[in-house]
C-alpha cells in the first residue's frame, strides 16, 4: 500500500514537473532532439525520377551520395577523409571475408600517379570476381560493418558503420544500363559509398570461342590476362590489388594524357611533393595570364605563389 | 620680260651703269597699283636703314601689338604679285602636241620612249631572256627542293623533337610514380666479367647477348656451340622471355643456371612471379581453364614443375642491365657502325629516351613496342588508338644520334631539381660566361649517348641499328634464335640458328 503510494506521488510530481516546465521554462535540459539530429529524419533519395527497375538510387543533391544516410554533400576538406576511411574499411572487410576484389578506373589512376586517392574524386571505384559476389551475395548481404577507426591521441576513437548491400539483379550477367552496379559499401554517417562491380566472363564471346575475354555489365570488356594475375600493391596506406597490365587499362580508358598531364581539374601534380595540390583562384589566375601552365621545361618546379601563398 | 630685256637694252644700248636710286625709281614705277582691300597702307612705307619707322600717316599700327600682327619689317605678299607669268610659254606645250592624246602619254605606241614599246625592246633583248631563263629555272629547283627535300626533312625532325619539348603539352611521361618492381630495378653488370676490364687484361673475354629463347633448349645449346661458348671466358647475357611458349623451359633455366648466365626480367617472366605468390606453396589445386585462361594455366603447370632455385634464379633477373663503356674500344667517329663502345643498357622491351631509368615505368620497360609522338608514353601495341606513334627505337637512336654529334638539349624536358638549377644558373650566366666557361671552366658533365640490347618483338625480327640492338627472331615460332658477340675491342657479330616452330 505504502509502495502504491509513493509511486503515485512520483508520478503526479512527474505529471507537475512536465506541464509546469512547459508552461514556464523552470527545468534546463539538452536541446529537443529534432534541432540536433544527425541524421535526416527523411530520405533524399531520388527515387521518382529513376527506372521502376533501378535497383541503387543516388541523392537529390548528388550523384555521388546515397541520400538515405546524408542530406548535403560533404565539403572538399572533409570528404578527403571519409573516402579514406571508406576504402581502408572496404579493403579490411573484404579481407577478412575472403573477397578478391582489386582497384579500377578513377581509382587505378589516382594510384598510378602517387598512391592516393586523387583530390577531385568523390567516390571510389572497385572490382571484385564473380565468385567472391556470389559469396557475398549469399552470406554477407545487407550486414553493417562496425569499426573503431584511429585518431589523434587526444581524441576518442571514430565509431563508423558501414552498410554492404548487394543489388539483386546480380545474377543477370547481361549488358545493363539500369543495374550496372553490382553492390555498394555505404558508409552509414555521410553517405558516400564505393561503386563495386564484377568481371564476368563474356559468354558471347566464350561460344564464339574467344575463351578468355571478360566483360563487365557498365559496357567495359577485358582480356583475362590483362587482370590477372593480380599484383599487390600499396594504395592510402593499405595493401591492395591492381590488375596485371594497369597501365594498358588506364590508357585506354583514359587516354595518353591521363598519365602524362600535371594540370587536371584545377589541381596540380607537385612533383616534389608527389601530390596533386588544388590551385587557388589567384594561382589560376596567374597561370592563366602568364600562361605557366604550358611551357616550362621543368614540371617540378614550384608554383609561383607559393611564395605569396605560404603554407 | 620686260625687267630683262631692259637690262639687256640697257647694256648695249648705253653702256653705263645706272645708279641705284635710279633703279628704285623704274622699279617702283613698274610696281601695281595700291591694292584696294580695307586697311591695306596708302603707299608703301618708305624704310630707310637706321631710322625707326615713326611715319603715321602711311600706316596706322595698332596700339598694342598682337600675336601675328604686322611688324614694321612686314608687308603683304600679295603686294609684290605681278602678272609677268601671262607672258610666259608653258612647259608642257613642248611635250604635247594635242590635249586630246593626254592619257596616251605613257602608252603611245608611236613614242620610243613608252611602256609597251618599252617592254617590247626588253623582252626581245638577249639579256633579259637570259636573265629569265635563269630566274624561273632557280624559282622551280627552290621550289621542288623545298617541297621534296628540306619541308619532309624538316618536318621529320620536328616530329622527333616534339616529344622532347614542353611547349605543346602540360605535361610527360615519367612524372608520375608508376609500378612497383619487386626485385632489383637497376643491375650493373660484374665487374669481373667486363671484357678488357681489370679481370681481364689481355682481353680475351666477351660478352654473348641472347634473344627470346622461349624455353628452347636444343637451339641455345646449338647456338653456344656456333658461337664457340667458352664457359671460362665467355658470359652469357638473356634479354627476358627465357621460359613459356617453348618445349623445355626447366631446362634451358637449369642451363642458365650452370652456365652463370644473366638475364633481364621479360614479360612473361614477370607473369611467372606473380602467379607464383597464389600458386606456389599452396596445396590447392590449380584452377582450371574454364575459370581462368589458357595462358593461366599453362602458367600454373610450368610453376607446378619449378624448384625453388629456379623460382630464386627468376626472381633475382633484374629489370636493366647494365654494362659500363669496355675500355679497350675506341669512340673513333670514323669506326665502323658495327662498333660497341659506349654503355650498354639490356632490358626485356625498350626504354623511353631523355627519362631517367629510375623514373621508367617497369611495366613498360618489359612490354612497350611503340612511343606515343608527343606524351612519350608508350605502348605494348605497335600502333596506339591514337594513331601518332611510332616505333620506340627510332626516337631512341634520333636521341642518341644527336647526343652523339653533341648537339644540344637545350629545352627538353627536365626531370629532377638537380638539372633545372643547372639549367638556371646557366640561364642566368649570359652568352660571355657561358663562352668563358667553355674556354676555362671545368665543363660539366655531357650526356653520353647509350647502346640498348633488347628482345620482346618477335615480328619485327633481327633489328641492328646504330644505337640498338633487337634481338628477338621468333626462335619458339620458327624463326631464328640471335646471338650477338661483343669482345673487348668493341667488336660485334650476329649468329643465328634455325629454330623449330613450337607454336601449336
Amino acid at each position: 500500500m505504502g509502495f502504491n503510494l509513493s509511486k503515485l506521488a512520483l508520478y503526479f510530481s512527474l505529471l507537475v514537473c512536465i506541464t509546469t516546465s512547459g508552461v514556464s521554462g523552470l527545468v534546463k535540459r539538452d536541446a529537443p532532439y529534432e534541432q540536433v539530429n544527425d541524421h535526416p529524419t527523411f530520405s533524399h533519395q531520388k527515387t521518382d525520377k529513376d527506372e521502376p527497375d533501378k535497383y541503387f538510387h543516388e541523392s537529390t543533391f548528388s550523384e555521388h551520395y546515397d541520400g538515405r544516410f546524408a542530406e548535403a554533400p560533404l565539403i572538399y576538406e572533409d570528404r578527403r577523409s571519409h573516402l579514406t576511411a571508406l576504402l581502408h574499411t572496404y579493403i579490411s572487410a573484404m579481407q577478412d571475408m575472403g573477397a578478391e576484389t582489386w582497384l579500377m578506373h578513377g581509382t587505378l589512376l589516382g594510384w598510378y600517379w602517387n598512391r592516393a586517392i586523387l583530390p577531385w574524386d568523390s567516390d571510389l571505384d572497385v572490382m571484385i570476381t564473380e565468385r567472391s559476389l556470389h559469396h557475398l551475395a549469399t552470406f554477407h548481404n545487407m550486414s553493417i560493418h562496425h569499426f573503431s577507426l584511429p585518431s589523434p591521441p587526444t581524441e576518442p576513437r571514430l565509431k563508423r558503420d558501414y552498410l554492404l548491400e548487394i543489388n539483386p539483379h546480380y545474377k543477370n550477367s547481361s549488358v545493363e544500363s539500369v543495374n550496372k552496379i553490382d553492390a555498394r559499401w555505404i558508409d552509414i554517417e555521410t553517405g558516400l559509398f564505393i561503386d563495386i562491380t564484377t568481371l564476368r566472363r563474356n559468354a558471347t564471346a566464350h561460344s564464339l570461342g574467344e575463351v578468355d575475354e571478360m566483360m563487365v555489365k557498365d559496357k567495359h570488356h577485358y582480356v583475362y590476362d590483362d587482370i590477372f594475375p593480380l599484383r599487390v600493391s600499396s594504395f592510402e596506406g593499405a595493401a591492395v590489388n591492381v590488375p596485371f597490365a594497369y597501365a594498358e587499362i588506364l590508357v585506354e580508358e583514359y587516354g595518353e594524357t591521363a598519365l602524362s598531364e600535371v594540370h587536371f581539374e584545377n589541381h596540380r601534380f607537385d612533383v616534389e611533393r608527389g601530390e596533386w595540390r588544388a590551385l587557388r583562384y589567384a594561382e589560376l589566375v596567374r597561370f592563366q595570364r602568364q600562361g605557366a601552365l604550358l611551357g616550362g621545361s621543368f614540371w617540378g618546379r614550384k608554383l609561383d605563389s607559393e611564395s605569396l601563398f605560404p603554407d | 620680260m620686260p625687267p630683262q630685256q631692259e637690262m639687256e637694252g640697257q647694256d648695249d644700248s648705253e653702256g653705263r651703269e645706272r645708279s641705284l636710286s635710279e633703279w628704285r625709281t623704274k622699279l617702283q614705277t613698274s610696281l601695281p597699283k595700291r591694292p584696294d582691300w580695307p586697311g591695306a597702307p596708302r603707299d608703301l612705307p618708305h624704310v630707310s636703314p637706321g631710322q625707326p619707322y615713326t611715319s603715321h600717316d602711311a600706316y596706322q599700327p595698332p596700339r598694342t601689338l598682337r600675336h601675328g600682327d604686322y611688324t614694321k619689317q612686314s608687308a603683304p605678299l600679295i603686294d609684290q604679285v605681278s602678272n609677268r607669268w601671262r607672258g610666259t610659254e608653258k612647259a608642257s606645250t613642248v611635250y604635247v602636241s594635242e590635249p586630246e592624246d593626254h592619257e596616251l602619254r605613257f602608252c603611245d605606241l608611236e613614242d620610243e620612249g613608252s611602256c609597251p614599246n618599252t617592254i617590247r625592246d626588253l623582252v626581245r633583248s638577249r639579256r633579259l631572256r637570259r636573265m629569265l631563263a635563269v630566274f624561273l629555272v632557280a624559282a622551280v629547283m627552290l621550289y621542288y627542293g623545298w617541297k621534296w627535300y628540306l619541308q619532309p626533312r624538316l618536318q621529320e625532325e620536328w616530329s622527333f623533337k616534339q616529344g622532347f619539348l614542353p611547349a605543346r603539352s602540360n605535361g610527360t611521361y615519367g612524372i608520375a610514380r608508376a609500378g612497383d618492381f619487386e626485385g632489383t630495378a637497376i643491375q650493373w653488370l660484374d665487374s669481373s666479367l667486363i671484357p678488357g676490364g681489370e679481370a681481364d687484361r689481355e682481353g680475351k673475354r666477351r660478352l654473348v647477348f641472347v634473344g627470346d629463347i622461349h624455353g628452347c633448349k636444343k637451339e641455345l645449346l646449338h647456338l653456344l656451340e656456333k658461337v664457340g661458348f667458352d664457359v671460362k671466358t665467355d658470359h652469357l647475357i638473356a634479354t627476358g622471355d627465357t621460359v613459356s611458349k617453348g618445349p623445355d623451359n626447366v631446362g634451358v633455366l637449369d642451363e642458365l643456371i650452370r652456365l652463370k648466365a644473366d638475364s633481364v626480367r621479360g614479360n612473361h617472366e614477370d607473369r611467372l612471379l606473380e602467379a607464383a605468390k597464389t600458386i606456389l606453396g599452396t596445396n590447392l589445386s590449380p584452377q582450371s581453364v574454364a575459370a581462368t585462361s589458357q595462358g593461366y594455366a599453362k602458367d600454373a603447370t610450368l610453376l607446378k614443375q619449378l624448384k625453388p632455385k629456379h623460382v630464386r634464379y627468376l626472381r633475382d633477373m633484374p629489370l636493366m642491365l647494365r654494362i659500363p663503356a669496355l675500355p679497350h674500344a675506341s669512340t673513333a667517329r670514323h669506326q665502323h657502325k658495327d662498333r660497341v663502345a659506349e654503355d650498354v643498357i639490356v632490358v626485356h622491351a625498350g626504354v623511353v629516351p631523355h627519362v631517367p631509368l629510375e623514373k621508367q615505368d617497369p611495366y613498360f620497360v618489359m612490354n612497350m613496342r611503340s612511343i606515343d609522338d608527343r606524351t612519350h608514353l608508350p605502348s605494348a601495341l605497335r600502333e596506339t588508338k591514337r594513331g601518332k606513334s611510332r616505333p620506340w627505337m627510332e626516337i631512341w637512336n634520333w636521341y642518341n644520334d644527336r647526343l652523339f654529334r653533341g648537339r644540344s638539349l637545350k629545352g627538353f624536358h627536365l626531370y629532377t631539381t638537380a638539372e633545372y638549377e643547372d639549367e638556371q644558373a646557366s640561364e642566368s650566366q649570359g652568352w660571355l660566361g657561358s663562352l668563358w666557361d667553355g674556354l676555362f671552366g671545368k665543363g660539366k658533365a655531357k650526356m653520353t649517348p647509350q647502346i640498348v640490347v633488347y628482345g620482346h618483338d618477335s615480328k619485327a625480327g633481327l633489328q641492328m641499328h646504330r644505337w640498338s640492338k633487337g634481338l628477338d627472331s621468333g626462335c619458339v615460332a620458327g624463326g631464328k634464335l640471335t646471338a650477338l658477340v661483343l669482345d673487348a675491342s668493341g667488336k660485334t657479330e650476329v649468329v643465328q640458328v634455325g629454330c623449330k616452330n613450337y607454336k601449336a
